[in-house]
């Protein structure tokens, strides 16, 4: 922000003062292609239709109230573009700056360096009001997930999106921990159902209760009993000697209930596929991405600076990255999401099964009971790959299976060949109890863990569910407004074609996508169907559809440029669809189409017209509002401060502006050139048309003016030749003052002392007005004699 | 159009499902409060709280 009287965007929002933000005034300093200073009017918020030809400096006015609203210019945003914000030619004396007057609290002034903070935005970031050509299609031809993304931006429910991200991944977690706490269930249940296959409370207890009785124990009344330390001492009071003969058939026992993992090469070659695709190398870096975009959000970053390593970087660009990048993450993550579990599982099932047998190989040992080594498991391997991304080896995990299948044969049959051949005494069959005992509590633990976590998992299920619902629908409810609008305005545009039922559609959970309806089919998205005008059709009416349906303070609309693929017909219809749709709105329309141009302002009279007739590379671009007074005025501050060379340059300048102007109004005869070269005429050329006319139509005026004319041809090779500034007898400040008061004479002749506008600008030169329509040409006074 | 913020539209949605535990929203108000990175974190233990013994 420059200088002391910077206002900016208020960061308060008002829902009271809706859509009716307007600009009335557009100031541009030393900003891209003006070298000075540029002033558009837009009165009290009219609409207005830009024509130029390219490269005359018509869509700086875009770019202004682009950096203006947004805090930057997207097209700059790419790394070595950003300094083009400044004045494109060189060195100015002004500082570089945009100035706008609205009817509402928007207006303000920005400078270099913009360090307006993120929340300055807040208020009107997701209004839309900018279209260019260059960038007409882009929402089209985005990915359904990118166009859900850019739609909850938009309307503003990122928030609510982000909470319903937060909210799947507790879902999923509960989902692996209720997933391991029922396999845990599953395990327990194999060693206690031995064969029988029914496990519940009920058998456990009557099998409890038969062996209790077979070895006149008291049997336990409920299940609680046998999870009690107290009955289990007294019921079964084990010694130590018995318990390592129970111990050696306790092992066998679990020996028995050995099973190897189960591994799905499917899930392999699934995982294998989308670990070496090109989507997945942004995985590392989604932690990464995810805390600069809360950095961005919350403002806790130094600007200008990544907020992660501290190198200096484009704000804008940075930020516009990160979205790019966020969207990218999100789609290779649900894509891995799947895959990742199932692989996640195998590797804790490998880990397991290696912990579980190493106990067992361990348990041996101290009962004198040599097992084979256990077999190394790639599970360590696969959890690297997890979180690395990597392809996983499968021959290696088929070959581990099949090792881990091969070492529990041969320990049961050590195991076997090893138990005592006689069969178990009563003290080894109640150690056997106690064991049981033991079991049964671990499972009973076991089932209460699992339980709880599907209770959780299902509050979450159905919290989450209904939230994405709820999202869901109410996005329906938003995309069903815009889509009737948008169809409305594309069959405007199109009417009589067989497209219909144009409409944006939710597509599955977190997409959304355009369609269309082509013969009987339904397309979507449409790009099979439509040709670039079609589908650039669609994009002013989504893009107009959405401003009118979401915009709460912007109320003007900025189209640059976007009917370069229209043929004649189609940019009427377009022309008309502006005028007479959107009047409550103001509309800037950018154009370097003629026809475009003539066939709008027919169309819409009340709205104001400017045409850029040339660029310059010393003076900027020209239109045909000329501003020979503002030029003037400068010139007058620069001699003020003592740079006579640079009034002397604007003084000329503000003389070929005036002189070009009045040319222009008398259709002064001048030689023929073509195009922009008309802009470019000497000043003595311009007087030689004006005198020719003067001559033959105001001889009268011709001759009061005479005097002056010549002064003024003096000036020109002196005072204000700017080669014979640089000698030594380069003239002094107070010629070059005599020479600006002369042009302002010559100015004042040609002006409505009324409206200050001049005197036949525009129109016909046989009856020419001021805009009041009080000054006539010739002026009364001055008339010719007939 | 009005805009929601996550809290208006998490606490719009619980009021439309029937039986959820008692304090099940107050306790979610809070962990938007206080935000924080492992928000996700937070929101798995409220519902393993939330599930009982």
């Amino acid at each position: 922000m420059a200088g002391p009287t910077d206002r900016r965007p208020s960061v308060s929002s008002s829902r009271n003062s809706l859509v009716t933000e307007k600009v009335q005034r557009l100031v541009m300093r030393a900003f891209r292609g003006i070298p000075g200073e540029m002033t558009v009017d837009f009165g009290k918020g009219d609409s207005m239709v830009i024509y130029g030809d390219n490269g005359t400096g018509k869509s700086t006015i875009a770019d202004a109230l682009e950096w203006y609203f947004t805090g930057g210019i997207d097209f700059l945003s790419h790394e070595g573009r950003q300094h083009a914000v400044r004045y494109v030619g060189g060195e100015s004396d002004e500082v570089t700056s945009v100035e706008i007057v609205t009817n509402g609290t928007l207006g303000g002034r920005v400078g270099i360096p913009d360090e307006r903070p993120v929340e300055t935005f807040d208020a009107i970031r997701r209004e839309t009001f900018l279209l260019r050509g260059r960038t007409l299609a882009d929402f089209i031809n985005k990915t359904k997930t990118e166009k859900w993304k850019a739609l909850v931006e938009i309307l503003g429910l990122d928030a609510i999106e982000d909470l319903r991200e937060d909210l799947q991944r507790a879902r999923n977690e509960l989902r692996k921990l209720s997933k391991a706490a029922e396999e845990e269930v599953r395990t327990y249940r194999r060693a206690l159902a031995s064969g029988s296959g029914d496990v519940s409370d009920e058998t456990v207890l009557a099998s409890l209760q038969q062996i209790c009785s077979a070895l006149g124990v008291d049997p336990p009344e409920t299940l609680e009993h046998v999870v009690d330390p107290s009955w289990l001492t007294t019921a079964v009071g084990a010694s130590a000697v018995v318990a390592e003969g129970s111990d050696r058939e306790s092992l066998l026992a679990e020996i028995k209930t050995l099973s190897p993992p189960a591994f799905d090469k499917r899930a392999g070659e699934a995982w294998n596929q989308i670990a070496s695709s090109d989507r997945a190398k942004l995985l590392p870096r989604a932690s990464l991405v995810r805390e600069a975009k809360r950095l961005f959000e919350t403002g806790s970053i130094d600007k200008g600076h990544c907020p992660l390593c501290g190198q200096k970087v484009d704000h804008k660009s940075l930020a516009k990255r990160i979205e790019g990048t966020l969207v990218d993450v999100m789609e290779a993550s649900r894509g891995l999401e799947d895959v990742r579990d199932a692989i996640a599982q195998l590797s804790d099932e490998l880990e397991s099964a290696y912990r579980r047998r190493l106990s067992i190989l361990n348990r041996a040992g101290t009962m004198g009971l040599e097992l084979p080594p256990v077999p190394e498991l790639p599970h360590a391997r696969l959890r690297d790959c997890l979180e690395n991304l990597a392809p996983i080896t499968i021959d290696a995990i088929t070959s581990a299976v099949s090792e881990v299948r091969k070492w529990d044969r041969s320990a049961g049959t050590l195991a076997r060949k090893t138990a005592p051949a006689e069969p178990s005494t009563r003290d080894t069959q109640l150690v056997m109890l106690a064991g049981l005992c033991q079991q049964v509590n671990a499972w009973r633990l076991a089932e209460k863990k699992a339980a709880r976590a599907g209770r959780a998992l299902e509050l979450a299920e159905r919290v989450f569910d209904a939230y994405q619902n709820k999202q869901k629908e109410d996005l329906t409810e938003l995309l069903k407004q815009i889509s009737r609008r948008v169809a409305q305005i594309y069959a405007t545009l199109h009417p009589g074609e067989d497209l219909e039922a144009v409409s944006v559609e939710p597509w599955t959970a977190k997409g959304v996508e355009l369609a269309i309806d082509f013969h009987g089919s339904r397309q979507r998205p449409p790009h099979g169907v439509l040709s670039e005008s079609h589908l650039n059709s669609l994009a002013i009416a989504l893009f107009l559809a959405m401003a009118e349906t979401f915009n709460q303070r912007i109320g003007f609309l900025l189209l640059d440029d976007v009917i370069n693929s229209f043929d004649v017909e189609h940019r009427g219809r377009l022309a008309e669809l502006l005028a007479d749709g959107f009047s409550e709105r103001q509309l800037i329309v950018l154009t370097h189409d003629q026809p475009f141009f003539e066939h709008l302002s027919r169309r819409a009279p009340a709205w104001r017209r400017l045409e850029f007739t040339s660029w310059s590379h010393a003076s900027g671009p020209r239109t045909t509002l000329y501003e020979t007074r503002d030029i003037l005025q400068h010139a007058r501050e620069r001699l003020d401060r003592g740079d006579i060379h640079d009034a002397a340059a604007r003084a000329r300048r503000a003389l070929e502006e005036l002189l070009q102007e009045v040319c222009e109004a008398l259709w002064a005869p001048l030689p023929f050139r073509r195009g922009q070269a008309n802009d470019k005429r000497e000043i003595g050329e311009l007087l030689k048309g004006l005198r020719r006319t003067l001559k033959e139509r105001a001889k009268l005026q011709l001759e009061s003016i005479e005097p002056l004319l010549k002064n003024l041809e003096a000036d020109v090779g002196a005072a204000l030749n700017v080669a014979v500034h640089a000698s030594r007898d380069r003239p002094g400040g107070s010629d070059v003052r005599a020479a600006l008061e002369r042009i302002a004479a010559l100015d004042d002749t040609w002006s409505c002392p009324e409206c200050r506008t001049r005197v036949w600008h525009r129109g016909n030169p046989d009856a020419g007005r001021c805009k009041c329509g009080k000054s006539t040409f010739p002026p009364v006074r001055l008339l010719t004699a007939p | 159009m009005h805009r929601p913020s996550a809290q208006e539209f998490l606490q719009a949605l619980l009021e439309t499902l029937d039986d959820l535990p008692t304090d099940l929203a107050r306790r979610f108000e809070e962990i938007l409060k206080n935000g924080g990175a492992d928000r996700s974190q937070a929101l798995r233990q409220l519902f393993e709280e939330f599930a009982g013994d």
